[in-house]
């Protein structure tokens, strides 16, 4: 059994849902909690969860949001360690994220390896 | 003992993380040489193929379908834990697994190559599309990489010949005959595993050397545009506007060579064969039947050539992407735009496309709107009655013909989407499916498997579709040449067959809704495609010709004795009607259930009543 996901205030002090970032803003991931709009009590929240965790969103990883639709943001497009994923508002809005100062993406040479590593 | 055993070939698995080359990596690794069926039970493919090796066991290869890991969100994920665990029925778990890993991704890739590991399964590392992360700036120390996980690791480039080389000299199946030491093991992972991979992930990446790749400016604002929500809609509805076109314009005259050469054929047959039955089923059912089919392959091609090019650029989850809210209104997924967008062309591959829904009432609803789509067998039925009935006037600068036929388009789109309102009402509390979709890097798509794919798409109608449809056809042309017509008889020759008498008696629930005898009897053969209703209908007004010429001898007798409302009337049935059996022997495949066919038969025979019926009423 999965010790129960934390809502914890060393996650969410500070940070932002990842679903309120605009486009073109970067960030780090401080954490992953469940959300009312996709716990439907029957342990999905779970496994959306672990998804997220296993498409790259885990804490000390950076991302930036790509694009946003219409009505506020659902879907947005994240850029993740290297790819590229739509989520829609109720999944983004279960990563806690910080802001981040630089881009996460290289459009020239420098890179994050440090942040990887680090953490 | 040992000797048995060292003979047979070397099983290996594929596995990887959707758009990871992995599929490309297959076609080079058995030369397209595959089989595909489904896997047991269930309706998700089954790829294997076979490689020769110079020790003459050889290889199978299995296609396992992608997954972001090994705990299953879907069906598809689901099979590819069981294959590699050996618990599917009738298959062993692999005696080899190859890990395949986009070098451009790196990350995700290697988690899910961490978690496979784990299973304890002889394991090789395929790091595919190297070039491209070389040219991008992603370097990464192989030898480091293979070292620390443990594994071998070779470089491929699956798009280039010669590129699985490598891999394919570390697949002897002498070095992996005696490596399986226990059983593959797995459970559930649990946060703390989650954790330490993520560990042991930021471990390797950090020793490997990997950074992230660099991205082409042009590329980032061409995908700026694209997912920009007013440009990129508005280029998505251009790129559609451009397919439909081409799908039309391009495949007219192959078309027309298919439909000549099928006529030829039937004439021959008829002119070298005695008279009789057997010339009447060979001309008529089977060559008919077969012909009716194959018509609508250039569409097909056309249409699926398009959509393969699309995927494979990587455009289309672009396109679901933009789509997902407004199609999340009616209650569909995003991920349904493909498959409806397959049903244009035929809703039978857009049904069998339905599988990449996860969540199964999303699927559902996306099947049960799929034959709603202005499929291109409904082309003849419409075309004869506009030119019969619609005059070629201008409105404006559009043609009214034109006009008619675009809003025959419109009604099929927006009726599919009422419909999913409707189911979405009376669906109860859905549990939440999420998107997650990945969004693909850009890349010019690959001849050979594009080729490859449509060969695949193409067999795959022509054998199902056509083993059904041509069934179908002869049973039809029974029930429509017997009993014959009594020595003396006047009137054409159905009349007087099973066909006929069902006609006779279906005329009392069609006149309401304006439909003659004429029609009444057509909708009978014209059960097996839609398409065939305009050689019944030619078969009852006793015409003898075949093909377009049935067409135009048809206009004139029907603009002559049809009301413009029974017209319309017809028009508005074959909207709706499902007088297409094999789409629903399709649906009962996917859905494993009699109970949706029919339902959805229900339905649409309801819709397309009622709105035949409101359309004679409004026109007459």
């Amino acid at each position: 059994m999965n010790p129960p996901l934390s809502t914890s205030d060393s996650v969410t002090n500070g940070s932002l849902a990842l679903a309120e970032l605009r486009r073109g803003q970067s960030a780090v991931v401080t954490g992953l909690i469940d959300t009312a709009a996709i716990d439907t009590g029957r342990g999905s929240g779970d496994s959306l969860i672990a998804r997220l965790r296993d498409i790259g969103f885990v804490p000390g990883a950076r991302c930036e949001v790509v694009a946003r639709m219409w009505l506020g943001g659902d879907p947005i497009a994240v850029r993740i360690g290297g790819s590229t994923f739509a989520l829609r508002r109720a999944e983004a809005a279960a990563v806690r994220v910080q802001l981040a100062r630089e881009p996460a993406i290289a459009t020239e040479a420098l890179t994050p390896r440090a942040s990887v590593a680090a953490a | 003992m040992d000797a048995l055993v060292e003979s047979r070939p070397l099983r290996i698995a594929l596995v990887g993380v959707p758009n990871c080359g992995k599929t490309a990596l297959f076609n080079r690794l058995t030369g397209g040489r595959q089989k595909v069926a489904n896997y047991p039970g269930v309706t998700v493919e089954r790829r294997e193929g076979e490689r020769a090796t110079a020790d003459g066991r050889g290889l199978r290869v299995l296609d396992l379908p992608g997954t972001y890991s090994l705990n299953p969100t879907t069906l598809d994920e689901a099979i590819t834990r069981d294959v590699l665990l050996g618990r599917l029925a009738g298959s062993a778990a692999p005696d080899l697994v190859v890990c395949v890993v986009d070098a451009v991704h790196l990350p995700i890739g290697l988690r899910l190559a961490l978690e496979v590991k784990r299973l304890g399964l002889p394991m090789v590392l395929a790091l595919n599309r190297m070039d491209v992360a070389k040219r991008r700036g992603v370097g990464i120390d192989i030898a480091r990489l293979s070292t620390e996980l443990g594994v071998a690791v070779v470089p491929t480039v699956a798009v280039r010949r010669g590129g699985a080389d490598a891999l394919i000299e570390l697949l002897e199946p002498a070095r992996w005959s005696n490596t399986r030491s226990a059983p593959p093991v797995w459970r559930q992972t649990t946060a703390e595993d989650a954790e330490q991979m993520q560990g042991d992930l930021r471990g390797l990446l950090a020793v490997t050397g990997f950074s992230a790749p660099r991205i082409s400016p042009w590329i980032a604002r061409i995908d700026a545009l694209l997912l920009n929500p007013f440009a990129g809609l508005a280029i998505l509805l251009a790129v559609l506007f451009v397919m439909f076109q081409a799908v039309f314009s391009w495949a007219a005259a192959p078309m027309d060579w298919i439909k000549n050469g099928m006529a030829a054929l039937g004439a021959y047959t008829t002119a070298h064969l005695p008279h009789g039955p057997v010339a009447s089923l060979l001309s008529e059912g089977v060559i008919a039947g077969a012909g009716t089919v194959l018509v609508f392959l250039p569409q097909i091609v056309i249409l699926f050539f398009f959509i393969l090019a699309l995927e494979d650029s990587g455009y289309l989850p672009r396109a679901a992407y933009l789509l997902d809210r407004f199609m999340g209104s009616v209650g569909l997924s995003g991920r349904a735009f493909i498959p409806l967008l397959s049903s244009h062309a035929c809703a039978i591959p857009g049904i069998m496309a339905t599988r990449t829904i996860p969540n199964w009432r999303d699927r559902l609803t996306t099947i049960m709107i799929a034959p709603l789509m202005t499929c291109s067998a409904r082309l003849p039925v419409y075309g004869l009655l506009i030119a019969a009935l619609i005059p070629a006037r201008h409105i404006g600068p559009f043609n009214l013909q034109g006009l008619v036929i675009f809003g025959l388009y419109a009604a099929g789109i927006l009726s599919g989407l009422l419909v999913a309102l409707f189911l979405k009402q009376f669906g109860g509390k859905r549990q939440y499916s999420p998107l997650m979709l990945e969004l693909p890097d850009f890349q010019w798509p690959h001849a050979g498997n594009l080729l490859l794919g449509l060969w695949e798409r193409v067999k795959i109608f022509v054998s199902r579709v056509g083993g059904i449809i041509l069934a179908l056809m002869i049973v039809l042309w029974f029930l429509s040449t017997y009993p014959m017509p009594p020595p003396g008889a006047t009137g054409p020759a159905i009349q007087y067959s099973f066909a006929g008498k069902l006609g006779a008696l279906l005329q009392h629930v069609f006149a309401p809704i304006g439909f003659n005898w004429q029609i009444s009897i057509a909708l009978v053969p014209g059960l097996a495609a839609r398409e065939v209703a305009v050689g019944a209908l030619g078969t009852v007004y006793a015409m003898s010709a075949s093909g377009n010429d049935v067409s135009t001898q048809l206009e004139p007798v029907i603009a002559g004795s049809w009301s413009l409302a029974t017209g319309c009337s017809l028009l508005a049935w074959y909207v709706f009607a499902p007088q297409c059996l094999s789409t629903l022997a399709v649906v009962k495949r996917e859905t494993n259930s009699w109970r949706y066919p029919l339902i959805m038969a229900t339905y649409l025979f309801a819709l397309a009543y009622i709105a035949a019926f409101v359309t004679f009423r409004v026109m007459s």
